[in-house]
């Protein structure tokens, strides 16, 4: 069963009297396969929220049908089993990290015993234990986005649709959260991830789709689309002074040409997490 | 096979309550709750004239206290909670879940009326408290002998102060108070519907606040006007719970009127709260 499925999804606003209607969303055939994780890509306004509110339900489709988990989008049923972290969430500022899952699980109806269990352990699995009875007023960018992730997992639900969750988190918050999506795909959720990081799209995401003006341009797995099948590189560790020379003549004896002969390099967000990790003071950290 | 999710009023109440706490944070409502309490407070201070006058005028000013900053806390506080919910994004992570509509406009009303409850409840108290002073004060003035009233009729004035300082046509006041109040949050809830300014929200419902105490004299005057009446017939007569007067001048209001008042209340309610929510499920959020 796919967790979602579209088909010929089309969204038209109003721009006002005399103004026509803006083309956001035209004719999206989108599949998400159950346990997979999924970017949808795209620069802004190429309809990637309007995807996700029209699976949600928020606003209407103009054309076109969407469902979750064969349930039609437009039932409220359909979110029985879905969970979302809007881009830049805001919550109740008043309230403590706690009491703010606590509003969502009642949302969800769970009370009692149940109830608490569920959120002890989601405030553990986000890392926000220390911090559950601060107000988030006083949270950080990152413990924003780290309770909107609970709340959305509130009911435990197997889809995940996640805008924009490391949009102005620092790097180690938005390492966390690049581990939890990690740790929510072990647990088999599925996710359909919208994100202009695309470093991060291509470490987390098994398949991605990207839009631009409304349409799908592209879609397919990250691992087929960015690999190119001309190339190949080898990484070789304690090589000779000459074994250069006779590796490139091999390569050349064999029919193959070398383009390229360089060092690798490390990624600039490994160095950074490598520079906090070696800090004795310890990691700056959120809690 | 899906599970089916019907109407919950725990949802409903999770809403209401939440919108509630959200409401009493508010420093607005601080505000106007303090100035309504001052305001209330103040009447015990006017002592001139009869007792009878006194009491009349304590009456009068608290009930008008009542009801004009009760108006103002109805308004404001109804009129910033769908704006609010809409910017500040919080309505996405609630209607992502399984949430109907009608559950989340229900108790956004709710929790207005909650709010407008517990206003009404502590300036009611306050306003109890002025007239157990106010109470206290006289009797013991009729006592000490300031107010001249000769030893003999002294304990009929004694009773007579009590009898009309505490009214139980009071209680039928407040109470169609609180539907009147109600009535306007549930037009502000509609207003804010299609709307997404608060300041456009309260001054829409301002309008109709006036209107609706005008539409009586209003009526009258274009009685032979039907397209006037017409137009008329849209804002709620709110000058139909203002039964201050007959409390004042002592006459007797039967519980049949209350009946009949609140009951109108209460229809207008439910159309203004069903348009709400048919605007609202059809909101582009």
């Amino acid at each position: 069963m796919d967790a979602i499925r579209t088909e010929n999804l089309t969204k038209k606003y109003a721009l006002g009297w005399r103004r026509g209607k803006l083309l956001a969303l035209e004719r999206l055939n989108l599949r998400v396969r159950e346990g997979e994780v999924y970017g949808l890509l795209g620069p802004n306004g190429s309809g990637k929220s309007t995807t996700l509110k029209l699976i949600l339900g928020l606003i209407t489709r103009t054309e076109g049908n969407a469902w979750i988990f064969d349930v039609p989008c437009d039932k409220v049923e359909s979110r029985l089993r879905v969970g979302f972290l809007p881009e830049n969430p805001y919550f109740y500022r008043y309230l403590t990290g706690a009491e703010t899952l606590e509003f969502y699980g009642r949302l969800c109806e769970m009370k009692g015993a149940a109830l608490r269990r569920r959120i002890d352990e989601l405030l553990e699995l986000v890392g926000l234990a220390k911090a559950r009875d601060r107000r988030l007023a006083g949270y950080s960018k990152g413990m924003l986005q780290r309770i909107g992730l609970a709340q959305a997992l509130m009911h435990d639900p197997q889809l995940l649709l996640l805008d924009e969750p490391t949009a102005g988190v620092d790097p180690i918050g938005s390492r966390d959260i690049r581990d939890l999506i990690l740790r929510l795909k072990a647990m088999g959720k599925t996710v359909l991830l919208c994100s202009h990081l695309l470093a991060q799209v291509q470490d987390v995401c098994d398949r991605i789709g990207v839009l631009n003006l409304g349409q799908m341009i592209l879609e397919g797995h990250v691992n087929t689309l960015i690999s190119d099948q001309r190339r190949l590189s080898f990484t070789v560790q304690d090589l000779p002074a000459d074994g250069r020379a006779r590796v490139e003549e091999a390569v050349r004896a064999a029919g193959g040409r070398v383009v390229a002969v360089e060092h690798p390099q490390t990624t600039l967000e490994s160095l950074f997490l490598d520079a906090l990790r070696k800090d004795r003071r310890g990691m700056g950290h959120h809690d | 096979m899906t599970e089916r999710v019907g109407f919950s009023m725990g949802r409903v109440g999770t809403i209401a309550v939440n919108t509630f706490t959200e409401s009493v944070r508010q420093k607005v409502y601080n505000i106007l709750l303090i100035f309504a309490l001052v305001a209330i407070a103040s009447a015990s201070f006017f002592a001139q004239f009869s007792f009878s006058e006194q009491l009349k005028f304590v009456k009068d000013f608290c009930l008008g206290a009542l009801s004009v900053f009760g108006a103002l806390i109805a308004i404001v506080g109804t009129a910033q909670m769908l704006p609010a919910e809409l910017e500040n994004r919080t309505l996405y992570t609630i209607l992502a879940k399984p949430v109907r509509r009608f559950e989340f406009v229900l108790g956004k009303y709710l929790g207005s009326v909650l709010l407008i409850c517990v206003s009404l409840l502590i300036m009611a108290v306050m306003f109890g408290g002025v007239l157990w002073f106010k109470e206290h004060k006289l009797v013991a003035d009729a006592l000490a002998g300031a107010t001249g009233v000769p030893a003999d009729e002294l304990p009929q004035t004694i009773r007579q102060i009590r009898a009309e300082a505490f009214d139980s046509d009071l209680v039928k006041g407040a109470l169609l108070i609180f539907v009147k109040l109600g009535l306007l949050a549930a037009v502000t809830l509609l207003v804010s519907t299609f709307s997404t300014s608060m300041v456009f929200n309260v001054a829409v419902t301002l309008m109709v606040f006036v209107a609706g105490h005008l539409r009586g004299p209003a009526a009258e005057m274009w009685a032979h006007r039907p397209v006037a009446l017409a137009l008329l017939a849209a804002v709620p007569d709110l000058g139909a719970f203002n039964v201050a007067d007959d409390i004042i001048i002592g006459n007797v209001i039967p519980w049949r009127h209350v009946g009949l008042v609140a009951g109108y209340g209460l229809v207008r309610i439910v159309i203004l709260v069903w348009a709400a929510h048919l605007i609202f499920s059809r909101r582009e959020i």
